[in-house]
Parts: structure tokens; C-alpha cells; sequence
């Protein structure tokens, strides 16, 4: 089961497997996005490609406007999807 | 165990389905996290391109899962597929900037990298991709 909300604080928070199946319903809270932001991993299980896609386009287009996405309690092997992917290039990751 | 068959309907909705049935023989043959994380995302790559670039084919998509002594292998058995040899895919450049960084290629290229050998067959119109991911030896 996957979820994705904006905490109080705007955070964007995800849980459960970020999958290509849940691609549609990510990439429409992602595209509102207008300035940085921290996305928080800590209930998030899984993740693929469809989930590395969508948060590279967002982060593209962020930086494009001098913001950008900031990723955190991101999992020991999420992080190393994140590390084959070379997600540490072009994220900031607490 | 014997060869475990199931046959799935080609949309991205079967990946929950897909994703219970490894959990379950991961569980079952006591296979360590690391391994079963690594055969769940390969599938789920894999069969997520399936689905996507052969959008019209009505035909189910056959996944096949054994584990034996150190080995998980899976198959997934594509009939009626365009011949698409993921293994001779070449690796997406990662090391580019982010502007450089072109979308697409990283499923495959994900999947080879944590799986311990991917092979492809093409036969009478059938795909059959083949993963491999080798297991600790179990304490006898």
C-alpha cells in the first residue's frame, strides 16, 4: 500500500512501495511543487525506477528555479538503490 | 522446491499481487531480505517494461519463481512480445549533471546491478528473461 501527503509543515511524506503502479498518483503531488522541499522516506519500503523518474524530473525542475528537493530517513537499502542510481550526484540526502 | 507458475494480467495493478507471491515463497524458503528485495525489484522493473511497451497484447504475462539450494530464479515468460534483448542494453551514463541527465534506461540497468546474472531467450515469439540471485548458504 502506498501513500503520499504534505505534513502541517509542508514536507512531502511517503509510505509503503513506490512503484510504477503508483506513479500517477506520486507524479500529481509532486508537479504542485513551486519550492524546496524535504521529502521523507522513513515509512517508505520500496522504491523503482518509475519512483527515481519521477523525483529526478521534479528535482530538474526545481533547480531550474533555484529550489530544489531535499530527501530524508532514507532507508539502508534504499539507499543503496539511490547509490547504484547515483542519486547522492544530484540530491541533497540527510 | 518445485517450480512455482503464476500467470498475471499485463497491467501495472499485478505488481501488489506480484509482490505478495515472492513475500511468500521468500518466507517460505527462508530467503534473506537482501535477496528477496533484489528479486522484487528486478520483477517489478522488468515487468513493468513489459507492460508498458506492449500496451495491446492481451495475452498474461507467466512468472515463474524457484529457489534451490543458493539460488532464486525467476522467469518471466512474455508470448507474443517484439524481441527486446535487455542484456545487450547499454548502461545509462550516471555520472552526467543533473541537466544532462536523461530519463529511462535505469530500470534495466537497476535490475542488472543487483541480481547476479540476467539472461534473455527469444523463441517462437516468446520472451524469456531469466534472473538469478545467489543465496547465503543456510546453516545445516
Amino acid at each position: 500500500m502506498f501513500d503520499i501527503r504534505t505534513s502541517e509543515s509542508g514536507e512531502i511524506v511517503l509510505s509503503g512501495r513506490f512503484d510504477a503502479a503508483q506513479a500517477d498518483k506520486a507524479k500529481a503531488v509532486f508537479d504542485r511543487l513551486t519550492v524546496t522541499t524535504s521529502v521523507d522516506f522513513k515509512d517508505l519500503v520500496y522504491v523503482s525506477s518509475a519512483g527515481l523518474g519521477i523525483l529526478m524530473a521534479t528535482q530538474k525542475r526545481l533547480r531550474d528555479k533555484g529550489h530544489e528537493l531535499k530527501l530524508k530517513n532514507v532507508s539502508g537499502h534504499i539507499r543503496e538503490v539511490f547509490k547504484i542510481a547515483r542519486f547522492d550526484l544530484i540530491f541533497e540526502i540527510e | 522446491m518445485s517450480i512455482l507458475r503464476k500467470n498475471f494480467k499485463r497491467h501495472l495493478d499485478s505488481l501488489a499481487e506480484i509482490f505478495d507471491l515472492i513475500d511468500r515463497v521468500a518466507k517460505q524458503e527462508e530467503v534473506e531480505d537482501a535477496a528477496r528485495r533484489a528479486i522484487s525489484l528486478a520483477v517489478d522493473e522488468l515487468f513493468t517494461n513489459m507492460v508498458k511497451h506492449d500496451s495491446r497484447n492481451p495475452g498474461d504475462i507467466t512468472v515463474e519463481l524457484q529457489v534451490e539450494d543458493e539460488t532464486f530464479l525467476v522467469r518471466l515468460i512474455d508470448r507474443g512480445a517484439p524481441p527486446f534483448d535487455i542484456t545487450k542494453k547499454p548502461d545509462p551514463y550516471l555520472g552526467a549533471s543533473l541537466d544532462e541527465r536523461k530519463p529511462g534506461g535505469l530500470g534495466i540497468f537497476l535490475t542488472k546491478s543487483v541480481l547476479d546474472d540476467v539472461q534473455y531467450q527469444y523463441q517462437d515469439g516468446t520472451s524469456t528473461i531469466t534472473l538469478k540471485k545467489n543465496l547465503r548458504k543456510k546453516n545445516v
